[in-house]
């Protein structure tokens, strides 16, 4: 099969339900051109619902994090709280928050990129005349386009090779590992929409003459 | 063109990248995406190091529960009492209110586990008090940096847990033998900011007030308990570090949300100056509402998605520098020097150099275990290296030109990057003295732990 062919098999796989059939069509070469192409359509499509939804974009990652942040703690606290008040355990307090963990830090990781935090060495970048500034900051966007290129091709692998394996979280009794890797290629979808969006207004603040580059504070919002 | 080759320009467009700005996580990412496809590595194995890193255990999330401890008690009030005992006890000495700024970084460090909320938090809060107190802008901007580089010394302490997860050591007994380096790197850097201050006539004196002390003890009193939660729990085995920082997380919530209809009630104010507030009132905090929980959690969670993927890829590194044979490289290396105290300061160098370019997260995953089993080969207890190696690491944190307090601390006081270098010197300076007495009296690590 060529590669388009393979890339374009994903698709029925991905509908048919079946994770043996997805992870058949996943592991082939042709996933790599499918994985582009939804990366950058779902990134579009992603920055396009953000658009239109001004309050999801403002706290969908965030909210997503301060949920799984809190019951994390939570889980964690009971935990400690069950063992020595009421000498029990619940036998998934070990082994589910390092899943919400993971969910949390994916998306965190997303809302970083809307907020441009991610920790950078930007002393001669904000000494650049404009043109170099913007220069930069396509670099960046592509940069960060193809890590979630990456990051999504090979995490959808993994999942429907856990989902085929039938893969359940230890401790705790049907729930499958899966549900908790899919959210990564959807943080990374989500974070192709902010690269995206951060890309765009870059390039409008070029044009009109704003400056480009502000401060970043972690802990702000913008 | 041969593999090296194709190494040495991968890495040098990675290092361009890094001046251009481009954030330390693509630079890893694209340094290890590059090597892999020279020594036909598969890229699945990178891309599964971004879910596996969270699969490999529970000791990970002691991270983003220690630095929301420490966002909780910033936003409680309980710093702000920390710092205030700190400077009524050391206000009187000439330099007090920059001493006060490291003890204070001290205090702060043994609930949070993170340097730069340790730099950011003592950094904002007192460097306006700094400024007003005569001191040099310049160096009130260092003396936070500096102040940091504790946070993750003093336990508990973000990057021993990536250390002991790394290398399968207790995490407790770690974090047991970071209290006495820990308090050395405090009265070092105080040490130098006392001679510094001194020299410079810097600072406005306060009397030594004994009712004050004892009323900041007073007002401080939550984050003493705080901190001897934390460390009686791990100390006893009582908790893992895991539970201990869920513990302090559900101790800070419910303290911060007690608190703050008692302390409306009380009628007391942040602003208040200490000596106006009732002994009554300093037993609460200012605490929060519940509505500001999510926005204190959304800053931790911030602090962990820059921090956590910067983890997934530096192990990704890790294992491709592996397949590179840097292992057997600076093993050789580090062995080829001789015995104890040759393998020690070898290593010693390696991380300060690395730790000037690299952020200290990458420093530890990729070198500690490369040096570690080497430091073990020739009689070097694995527990004190771990923390010779993390004290260098933590200086790591003021080393020019990566330097992530220097950044933080410029954030936070709007001190250009470059100017504050200058005043960074005297503090490195004592932290390199420390981390040599350390490195040569392994009782400084070993002493207190539970089983010796």
């Amino acid at each position: 099969m060529s590669i388009f062919s393979e890339a374009v098999a994903v698709i029925p796989a991905i509908f048919s339900g079946s994770s043996w059939d997805m992870r058949q069509a996943f592991d082939a070469n042709g996933m790599w051109l499918f994985s582009l192409v939804f990366t950058l359509l779902g990134g579009f499509l992603a920055h396009k619902f953000y658009e239109f939804l001004p309050f999801m974009e403002r706290h969908l990652e965030r909210t997503i994090a301060v949920v799984m942040y809190l019951v994390i703690a939570g889980i964690i606290f009971w935990g400690v709280i069950d063992r020595f008040v009421f000498s029990n355990q619940w036998s998934g307090s070990t082994t589910v928050p390092p899943f919400l963990f993971m969910v949390m830090a994916w998306f965190a990781c997303s809302y970083n990129v809307k907020l441009r935090t991610h920790l950078s060495f930007s002393e001669f970048r904000s000494n650049m005349p404009p043109s170099g500034q913007v220069a930069a900051l396509t670099l960046d966007a592509v940069l960060w386009i193809g890590f979630c290129w990456i990051a999504i091709t090979t995490s959808l692998r993994f999942t429907a090779l856990s989902a085929d394996n039938f893969q359940l979280v230890d401790g705790v009794d049907d729930v499958m590992k899966w549900w908790f890797y899919i959210t990564v290629p959807i943080a990374f979808t989500l974070m192709s929409g902010r690269v995206i969006g951060n890309w765009l207004e870059d390039w409008n603040n070029y044009r009109s003459g704003t400056p480009i580059i502000k401060q970043a504070v972690i802990g702000g919002d913008v | 063109m041969s593999d090296g080759t194709w190494i040495t320009l991968i890495s040098l467009g990675v290092t361009i990248f890094f001046m251009l700005g481009t954030p330390v996580l693509l630079v890893i990412f694209y340094w290890v995406i590059g090597i892999s496809f020279v020594i036909d590595l598969p890229l699945a194995n990178t891309g599964n190091e971004l879910i596996n890193v969270f699969s490999k255990g529970f000791a990970l999330l002691a991270m983003p529960l220690f630095i929301l401890t420490g966002d909780l008690i910033n936003q409680s009030g309980i710093a702000r009492r920390l710092s205030d005992f700190a400077y009524s006890v050391l206000g009187w000495l000439r330099g007090g209110l920059a001493m006060a700024s490291i003890a204070a970084c001290g205090l702060f460090a043994a609930i949070s586990g993170s340097n730069s909320a340790t730099t950011a938090t003592i950094g904002s809060m007192l460097h306006p008090e700094m400024v007003k107190g005569n001191y040099d802008e310049r160096f009130s901007a260092a003396t936070a940096a500096a102040g940091g580089t504790v946070g993750i010394i003093i336990p508990p302490s973000i990057i021993f847990i990536v250390y002991g997860f790394l290398l399968n050591l207790p995490i407790s007994d770690l974090f047991v033998a970071g209290i006495i380096p820990g308090t050395l790197m405090v009265l070092g850097m105080m040490t130098a900011a006392f001679i510094v201050c001194t020299v410079n006539g810097w600072g406005v004196l306060i009397g030594l007030s004994i009712s004050r002390m004892i009323k900041t003890g007073i007002g401080a009193w939550l984050g003493f308990f705080a901190i001897g939660l934390v460390l009686w729990g791990i100390y006893t085995g009582r908790f893992s570090p895991t539970e201990a920082a869920g513990v302090t997380v559900g101790f800070c919530v419910l303290v911060g949300l007690i608190c703050y209809p008692l302390n409306k009630v009380m009628g007391s104010s942040a602003d208040l100056p200490v000596q106006e507030k009732s002994y009554g009132s300093m037993f609460v905090v200012e605490g929060f509402t519940l509505p500001q929980v999510p926005s204190i959690v959304s800053r931790s969670a911030q602090i962990t998605g820059i921090l956590v993927p910067l983890i997934a890829v530096s192990v990704a590194m890790q294992q491709v520098m592996s397949s590179l044979g840097a292992k057997d490289f600076i093993g050789d290396f580090v062995t080829g020097m001789g015995g104890y105290y040759a393998v020690l300061f070898t290593s010693m160098a390696i991380v300060f150099v690395t730790g000037m370019i690299l952020e200290s997260l990458p420093v530890t995953i990729i070198l500690a275990p490369i040096l570690a089993p080497i430091a073990a080969s020739v009689g070097i207890d694995p527990i004190h290296f771990a923390v010779v190696f993390l004290v260098g690491a933590s200086i790591g944190f003021v080393t020019p030109p990566y330097g992530l307090n220097l950044y933080v601390a410029s954030g936070v006081t709007g001190v250009p990057y470059f100017r504050l270098l200058r005043y960074i010197v005297p503090y490195l300076i004592a932290l390199i003295s420390v981390w040599f007495f350390v490195a040569l009296v392994p009782e400084t690590a070993l002493a207190i732990l539970p089983d010796r």
